[in-house]
């Protein structure tokens, strides 16, 4: 019996943007990881029923795309906040103090790695080297690095973000 | 050949294998995990690292690992080298960090190859002080336990279940320390071979849950060999089994494989090893019953059901020797009926004892003749049926009809590895070893052409290069074509059709392989597949073409030897119709109302007197005038032939509870008892030698006489009374716990053990212990190997064959080409599939396979009961539309009992209905009216109740 078709279904611009993207790969096969940055683009994360209407789409099974998913730390499969805060903590930065940096965050915005504010704002994760050593230590937000952190620039940077969404609510 | 030195001593090894399995064949101990004998070898868990010195004058070497080492003439290892010994030490100390100490309240504990490894790196001291990560586990069905927190991250699961079988629903998810191997989502696992992967992993992430519920530890399991009952592929088994010594008479706990490299392997189907439970059923027939005419409180027995109660097994006995008594003095006619699902000795017996003109087998004429026409193609010298490496290696594969993955599976898991074929040929080419698992599945080649003809989609049409879903007659048609195309010389260059493309695939082809079945129930088909196959051996160089025939049940080919093709239920039938000399029906193992329709059945049954020996009380039983409670195939020795051929012997795993035993034991305990009334069995030598037979050896000899292919079954196996260096087998390994105590709640004294008449076996740890030194022995144990890792200690090598030889013996069929199916026409089938034509207002019926569902006895096993669906009839979607029928909608069919649950299925061909076999009573036969098919209820909202 054939499956029923998923609830959720795939938006027209998704779907325009993943076809745009299979024209550049010679089998549909390879397509999974862009198929789920794409969606995680519109969505900001991919739940299951996402997962299950790109599956369907794609025609993998559910499981083989969720595997790929979980594989990659940037997809996210539980909701995050608006801004994903990704704090280096590999040797280099380790050695420059992000435990210090990670502790600051943790008092500014009572998160800890994994954790959401309760706005909805800020995310915090940890992740492996962002290959600016020289400058460590160092955080991705957006596509945006922040470099040689310290308390001051922590602030900062959180008093902007926040004062940015709350003007866009 | 290549010498290898190991530790300072020279070894002969096979070439071009790697350095662990040929340390493993020379049964030298190093441990693994992430190898397995059949998937290669991907180097992940680092665990069986060696040192490799350059040369003699090289003292410091590097360390390799030696699953990823081709072994060379002249190579220098050293397993024992304290480098490599800290370095394995440490591998295991690293997963152990992670390991949960919970064996004692573990189901692999006691079998766990993680363990054994543990153990044999010596890693006996925790240093390890941190919190161990955890996980939570998922609800994988009624068959698999899931335990995630145990994971070592081998990867062996997901190499079982994707790579090798096909599945897709188990992957591994997330990365680095937080692995998990599971679903997306809780619910069953939905590939038909789950089951191995409790085998496969080795530790208890994956347990048998079916066992879980009445769990004991391997060492107090008693085991002896066994052969499948649920299909005709005859896969070997090691049934488990424990008496509770409180009284519960349900002893068989649990089925492993059996390693037989001709036919399964290391694997099993689902339905082989979760259908056991029926032994256990509620159902199961622990006594002898008689009817009775006087009324009693609360039976259930209705319609025309018997009221049944129990009755001593002597004087059950005796009823059953006056009525062979009254048919020896010609005042009463007796009648056998025979079984496909039970052993030639209980079937010989039952023939011996009503003689072989009043012998009819247990199968409708429809049925009956294609069991014949199957065996009369397999005796032509140009076909062969495949054992499981050679199908394989097949190169060409051409699946008429049959849905293999369902009344065949380990067949169709053997065609899966056939679909890498030419993958693996590409390896060659490229001189990469076939263990390279990793390498090779990663090639760019082309796949092995598989071209599937089916009435609905199959397990098998993800690795099928053309798929043709259509009607039946179709499928004959198509056949017929591609024996034509064959025979044109050459394959038009530009844009070949199907037809052309496999042609000219099995034209090509090395080892072409042709696959059929009686499942359709369509002679034109088995006969257009066997002229098929013909005309491929006629343009092969050998001559020859592999011909997998599959049989319905696990001893059809066997009933066919000892059955006369006009003998079956439907001249049964007539017969009792018309004649009015009282007759007794003996029906062994047999049940009518599965076999034939309710309403025939009930005509059959209406005037007999009704004799029933079976393992269930099943719908016959429930109308016989006398019931014996006779043994399962675990509970017995017996010869069966499975669909190759091949004559293989079960053993009795434990002694039946209640009364049972073995039908033919009830058979000669009556002709015994009416020998004894005429003074002795010289009296009556209409009953010949029955009355004497105390060994069920002797019934195979007699039957090796009787019938000139059974000639083999005088060789097979031990007699009954043969020793082994003067002792016989153990069943039960020396661990065996609470010989003395089992039973002290009742009894203090300590009761000898069960007394084995019919092989050099004992019910206890007496006797040989170990595998390998004897057939019989099913233990797979060797020092240090406690889990069934340690079958290699048993293999001649390393996926070879086993110590002694492969068990079993090929029937030996006269041989004789065969030319037309013209002998079979007689036979009333008019109805089947094959042939008959959908007209627009009547529909063909279409029988379906399903794994779970068209067993017998499977459907009567606990966790298999719990996943069956209700009966489904499939419609085609033009068919549903120009009906007005929607999923859901329940219908009848006139004359035909039962409501069935509609599906609309979009591969199932226009005018067919499709219906799953096994559920109940056979298919409706004949075409179906339109008009016949009535709505029970609607699913649609608002639409008519």
């Amino acid at each position: 019996m054939p499956e029923p078709p998923p609830i959720q279904q795939l938006s027209a611009d998704e779907i325009a943007e993943i076809e745009h993207e299979a024209a550049a790969y010679p089998t549909r096969q390879p397509l999974g990881l862009e198929a789920l940055r794409i969606v995680q683009q519109y969505r900001g994360w991919v739940s299951d029923g996402a997962l299950q209407a790109l599956a369907h789409y794609l025609k993998v099974p559910v499981a083989e795309l969720d595997s790929l998913a979980t594989y990659y730390q940037l997809i996210f499969r539980q909701p995050v906040g608006r801004e994903v805060m990704l704090l280096c903590n590999s040797a280099s930065c380790w050695v420059m103090g992000c435990s210090r940096v990670q502790k600051h965050i943790r008092q500014q915005l009572n998160i800890g790695p994994g954790e959401t504010t309760a706005d909805g704002i800020f995310t915090l994760l940890e992740t492996p080297c962002l290959g600016d050593c020289d400058k460590a230590p160092v955080m991705m937000v957006g596509t945006e690095m922040h470099r040689q952190l310290d308390s001051e620039k922590i602030d900062a940077l959180i008093r902007a973000l926040r004062e940015r969404h709350h003007s866009e609510d | 050949m290549a010498t290898i030195t190991i530790d300072h001593r020279p070894y002969e090894v096979d070439d071009g294998q790697n350095l662990l399995s040929a340390c493993l064949s020379l049964k030298i101990n190093l441990p693994y995990f992430c190898w397995h004998p059949a998937m290669g070898s991907v180097g992940a868990c680092r665990q069986c690292a060696v040192v490799h010195f350059k040369s003699a004058e090289d003292t410091r070497g590097r360390l390799v690992m030696a699953c990823m080492t081709p072994v060379n003439h002249g190579d220098l290892y050293s397993i024992n080298a304290p480098e490599a010994q800290v370095f394995r030490a440490g591998i295991i100390e690293n997963l152990m960090t992670n390991h949960p100490h919970d064996c004692p309240v573990c189901e692999e504990g006691g079998e766990c190859h993680l363990q054994d490894m543990t153990l044999m790196t010596a890693h006996t001291q925790r240093r390890f002080e941190g919190l161990k990560r955890t996980h939570k586990n998922q609800y994988l069905g009624p068959f698999i336990n899931h335990e995630m927190n145990r994971c070592i991250t081998c990867y062996r699961c997901v190499r079982f279940y994707q790579d090798y079988a096909g599945g897709t629903d188990l992957h591994a998810f997330g990365r680095n320390h937080q692995i998990y191997f599971g679903r997306q989502e809780n619910g069953q696992l939905k590939n038909g071979f789950s089951g191995n992967l409790t085998e496969v992993c080795p530790t208890g992430v994956f347990t048998d849950k079916t066992f879980s519920r009445r769990f004991v530890r391997k060492w107090d399991l008693q085991t002896a060999p066994s052969v499948c009952e649920h299909c005709g592929v005859g896969c070997n088994t090691a049934p488990g089994a424990r008496d509770d010594g409180k009284g519960d008479p349900r002893k068989l706990r649990r089925v492993v494989n059996l390693y037989h490299r001709d036919i399964n392997g290391y694997f099993l189907c689902d339905r082989g090893r979760f259908g056991y439970e029926y032994t256990n059923s509620p159902q199961r027939l622990y006594q002898p019953l008689s009817a009775t005419s006087e009324p009693l409180i609360c039976t259930t027995a209705n319609g025309e059901e018997k009221i049944q109660q129990p009755l001593a097994p002597g004087d059950a006995i005796a009823c059953f020797a006056d009525l062979v008594d009254e048919a020896l003095h010609n005042k009463r006619r007796l009648i056998g009926v025979g079984s496909p699902r039970t052993s030639l000795e209980n079937n010989f017996a039952l023939q011996t004892l009503v003689g072989r003109e009043n012998f009819y087998a247990g199968v409708s004429a429809r049925e009956m003749a294609l069991l014949k026409l199957s065996d009369q193609i397999l005796q032509d010298p140009q076909l062969y049926s495949p054992t499981t490496p050679e199908i394989e290696q097949a190169d060409a594969v051409v699946i008429l009809g049959e849905d293999i993955s369902n009344s065949a599976p380990r067949i169709a898991l053997a065609v899966r590895q056939a679909a890498r074929q030419v993958q693996r040929q590409r390896a060659d080419a490229l001189h990469i070893p076939q263990w390279q698992d990793a390498s090779v599945r990663e090639l760019e080649s082309g796949s092995t052409p598989i071209f599937i003809a089916s009435v609905e989609q199959t397990d098998l049409d993800d690795i099928a290069t053309d798929v043709l879903h259509t009607a039946p007659q179709a499928i004959v048609e198509f056949t017929k074509q591609l024996t034509a195309q064959l025979h044109v010389a050459s394959t038009p260059e530009d844009k070949p059709g199907t037809l052309e493309k496999v042609a000219a695939a099995l034209r090509a082809a090395k080892n072409p392989l042709i696959v059929c079945g009686t499942g359709l129930l369509s002679q034109p088909l088995l006969a257009a597949a066997a002229q098929l196959a013909q005309t491929v051996a006629c343009q092969h160089s050998s001559k020859r073409c592999a011909l997998y025939l599959a049989f319905p049940d696990t001893n059809s080919v066997g009933l066919v030897q000892v059955s006369s093709a006009t003998r079956n239920l439907d001249s049964l039938s007539q017969l009792l119709d018309n004649s009015d000399i009282p007759t007794t029906l003996i029906a062994l193992e047999t049940d009518f109302y599965r076999q034939m329709h309710t309403s025939a059945a009930d005509k059959l049954l209406a005037d007999v007197q009704l004799i029933h020996l079976d393992l269930l009380h099943n719908a016959t039983a429930r109308r016989a005038d006398l019931v014996f409670p006779a043994a399962a195939t675990p509970e017995s020795e017996g010869t069966l032939i499975n669909s190759a051929g091949l004559a293989q012997r079960h053993y009795c795993v434990y002694e039946g509870s209640g009364y049972i035993q073995e039908s033919w034991r009830w058979l000669a305990n009556v002709a015994a008892a009416c020998a004894a009334r005429a003074g002795g069995v010289e009296k009556i030598p209409q009953l010949g030698e029955i009355a004497r037979w105390e060994h069920v050896t002797q019934l195979s000899d007699a039957l090796a006489h009787a019938y000139p292919p059974l000639a083999p079954l005088a060789e097979l196996g031990p007699e009954w009374n043969a020793l082994l260096d003067g002792e016989r087998v153990a069943r039960q390994p020396h661990r065996y716990s609470g010989r003395t105590a089992l039973y002290a709640e009742t009894a203090v004294a300590e009761q000898p053990p069960p007394r084995d008449s019919d092989a050099p076996m004992n019910f206890s740890m007496e006797g040989i212990p170990f595998a390998g030194r004897d057939p019989l022995q099913t233990h797979n144990w060797a020092p240090g190997w406690n889990s069934n890792q340690a079958v290699h200690k048993f293999l001649t090598q390393v996926t070879g064959e086993i110590q002694g030889g492969s068990s079993g013996l090929y029937l030996q069929r006269e041989p004789e080409t065969f030319e037309t199916f013209e002998t079979f026409e007689t036979f009333d089938h008019t109805a089947s599939p094959g042939e008959a034509q959908a007209e627009s207002d009547t529909f063909v019926p279409v029988p379906l396979q399903r794994l779970f569902g068209s067993g017998e006895l499977s459907n009567a096993a606990e966790a298999i009961a719990s996943v069956l669906r209700e009966p489904v009839a499939q419609f085609h979607i033009d068919d549903a539309q120009r009906l007005q029928l929607n999923s859901g909608d329940y219908v009848r069919f006139r004359g035909f009992a039962g409501k069935f649950q509609v599906t609309v299925g979009d591969a199932a061909a226009p005018g067919c209905i499709g219906f799953i076999t096994g559920y109940t009573s056979p298919l409706p036969t004949g075409t179906l009216p339109a008009g016949d098919i009535e709505r029970v209820t609607s699913n649609t909202p608002g639409g008519s109740g």
